[in-house]
């Protein structure tokens, strides 16, 4: 598992991601839009060039997954012939708000890891580009999580210490390069001062505060059940500790009271076999709400912070 | 590679083009306009650049949709292409092909053109143009200049009209169309975050107060610039233009006119909301990090 320093984006790229998942957000149809990346490795840089990019239907149905199975594989041999790069280097997905952290995306990531050790996954962000930020990031699964999920399915309390995997270092984050080539550069010259009609100097909107807060009572909702779960599974273990406890000693006077008697002592029951271990909690689903939880809490933070100067701004325009 | 390759003599004889257009089968809509995505532009010349060394242009697909006299062309693709003195062959086949699987994975679009990188358009262009006008009636035929010519890159769309005698000489010419590059809003931020790159192959920024004092020192060089065109009209130093006086008088009657005491209040509300926001979202952090890191000891 090389580190990789980065990873290059062509800028074609970038502007097929964003059309794709502004119109399918301008439709309605789906919010969650996603494709496949090609690219290739650079192996004297060390870096992954993404170099082109398609979308995919989305796959809720079985039937849709396979035509995407087939989708993929007829572009694969289209691109060949025009020397486009066909290899599968990861896969972008529109996901408003950082609510991308859940189990679908931990699962495909990993397929893709699995695959092919630098496969990425590029996360676009639409809300806020309209506001004015273009946001794309890039995600991978760091080493102690990939190679903690392929033994497991599901961790314990237990694997998680040994491996040191916490939610903050479930995903890495890689950051993204964008590289053009020089007539691509030409053609930016060409396509010359683009009218920018979105301002960077939009207020702090309630709505969007407003739902930022929503997701992250959402996710606090969801830790708590899960410490919930924790709690009455370690209950669980302590009872079964006492029940033990308490039947071996019932047994031990048993015993005495029958020697005592002069009769035979009952016979040494394996106690293991009679209290059953309860089942451990899965910690999975813990981690990626306390991930998404911070990622919307870094979002917020950021959001308050240029509010509050675009706030001094307004004031002084106004008095 | 070649068994994709079909030469246009085989084609037309299969589907005997000339009799449709005799009887006039293909009725061409009017078009006026054409309003290109610049995804297609960077796709162009993407496919340029990975074109095999034998080929001096490159041609492709372009889908959109057409709507009341306009051609909004939205994605492109290469179709693979071989041009000799002689003669010229290109993939049918795969470009129908593919055109079907963009179709299904983006409904409402289909042919509209196709496209060739460099400004020339010779015999071969018309012939490729006969094979798009299948597809669609009237196909617009975008090029772009890749050699530079000119020290420029440009962009040139026709269409073409047919010229001639009836049941006599037929044929027909390109004729230009104005074309216009468009994109959405979140397309002009790309392309904005682009051009700031342009040259350098720095790390994007995507820091938030940073753009805003960016942006910040825009308005204040604009501001300048209108200042200083207001002191020249006053001066009398150059003639008043009404229409931009007027543009004027909304832009600064657009500030809301409201008491200072409703103003300061509100401000003051808002940043409380943000400075409580930011105190919980700060709480709730640290909060799951203590969590988290008991988790390691016990």
């Amino acid at each position: 598992f090389s580190p990789h320093p980065s990873h290059y984006l062509l800028s074609q790229v970038i502007m097929k991601i964003t059309r794709n998942c502004q119109d399918e957000l301008d439709k309605q149809l789906d919010p969650h839009v996603s494709g496949v990346l090609l690219g290739l490795i650079n192996e004297n840089k060390r870096v992954l060039e993404v170099t082109h990019c398609f979308p995919l239907m989305n796959s809720d149905t079985d039937e849709s997954m396979e035509i995407n199975r087939e989708h993929m594989l007829e572009m694969e041999r289209s691109l060949r012939s025009v020397n486009i790069d066909y290899q599968q280097v990861g896969f972008y997905q529109s996901t408003y708000l950082n609510t991308h952290c859940d189990r679908n995306f931990l699962d495909s990531v990993f397929d893709y890891l699995e695959e092919m050790n630098e496969a990425i996954a590029i996360i676009y962000d639409p809300l806020k580009t309209k506001l004015g930020h273009l946001s794309l990031r890039a995600f991978k699964l760091s080493s102690a999580a990939f190679n903690l999920y392929k033994a497991e399915k599901d961790f314990t309390a237990e694997m998680l210490r040994d491996n040191m995997v916490t939610y903050e270092n479930l995903f890495q984050e890689i950051p993204v390069v964008v590289k053009n080539s020089s007539l691509t550069n030409v053609l930016l010259c060409e396509l010359g001062h683009v009218q920018d009609t979105t301002s960077y100097f939009t207020l702090p909107t309630s709505s969007y505060l407003e739902k930022s807060m929503q997701l992250l009572l959402g996710g606090l909702d969801e830790i708590n059940q899960d410490l919930l779960k924790i709690n009455k599974y370690q209950k669980s273990v302590y009872k079964k500790q006492t029940d033990m406890m308490k039947y071996i000693q019932d047994r031990k006077e048993e015993n005495d009271r029958m020697i005592r008697e002069g009769l035979k002592p009952l016979p040494e029951e394996d106690v293991n076999e009679l209290f059953k271990d309860p089942a451990p909690v899965g910690r999975l689903e813990s981690l990626l709400s306390a991930n998404r939880i911070t990622s919307h809490c870094d979002m917020i933070e950021e959001h308050v912070k240029s509010g509050i100067g675009k706030l001094y701004l307004a004031d002084s325009f106004m008095s | 590679e070649y068994g994709e390759f079909q030469t246009f003599q085989h084609y037309f004889k299969q589907i005997n083009l000339s009799k449709m257009a005799a009887e006039g089968r293909t009725v061409a809509p009017p078009v006026r306009k054409v309003i290109i995505h610049p995804v297609v532009l960077f796709n162009i010349v993407d496919s340029f650049e990975r074109r095999n060394d034998n080929c001096k242009r490159v041609i492709g697909t372009l889908m959109g949709r057409y709507d009341k006299g306009v051609i909004y062309v939205t994605e492109s693709f290469a179709v693979p292409h071989q041009e000799t003195d002689e003669e010229v062959s290109m993939g049918m086949d795969y470009a129908m092909r593919i055109s079907e699987m963009q179709k299904k994975v983006n409904t409402n679009m289909y042919t509209v053109g196709w496209y060739s990188s460099g400004i020339q358009i010779n015999d071969y262009s018309s012939l490729i143009h006969s094979f798009y006008k299948v597809q669609f009636p009237s196909p617009v035929h975008l090029t772009l200049d890749t050699a530079l010519k000119e020290q420029k890159m440009k962009i040139n769309t026709h269409i073409t009209l047919p010229i001639g005698v009836k049941n006599g000489t037929e044929g027909c010419i390109f004729t230009p169309v104005p074309h216009e590059i468009k994109g959405s809003e979140a397309d002009q931020v790309c392309l904005k975050f682009f051009q700031g790159l342009k040259g350098t192959r720095k790390t994007p920024n995507f820091n938030d107060p940073e753009q805003i004092v960016h942006s910040c020192d825009d308005m204040m060089a604009q501001i300048n610039v209108i200042l200083g065109y207001v002191k020249q009209v006053s001066a009398g130093e150059i003639p008043m233009d009404k229409e931009i006086g007027r543009q004027l008088m909304e832009v600064v009657q657009s500030i809301p006119n409201l008491e200072s005491d409703t103003i300061t209040n509100m401000l003051n509300s808002h940043m409380q909301d943000l400075l409580a926001v930011e105190y919980l979202t700060y709480l709730t952090r640290q909060q799951l990090a203590i969590g988290a890191r008991i988790n390691q000891i016990l």
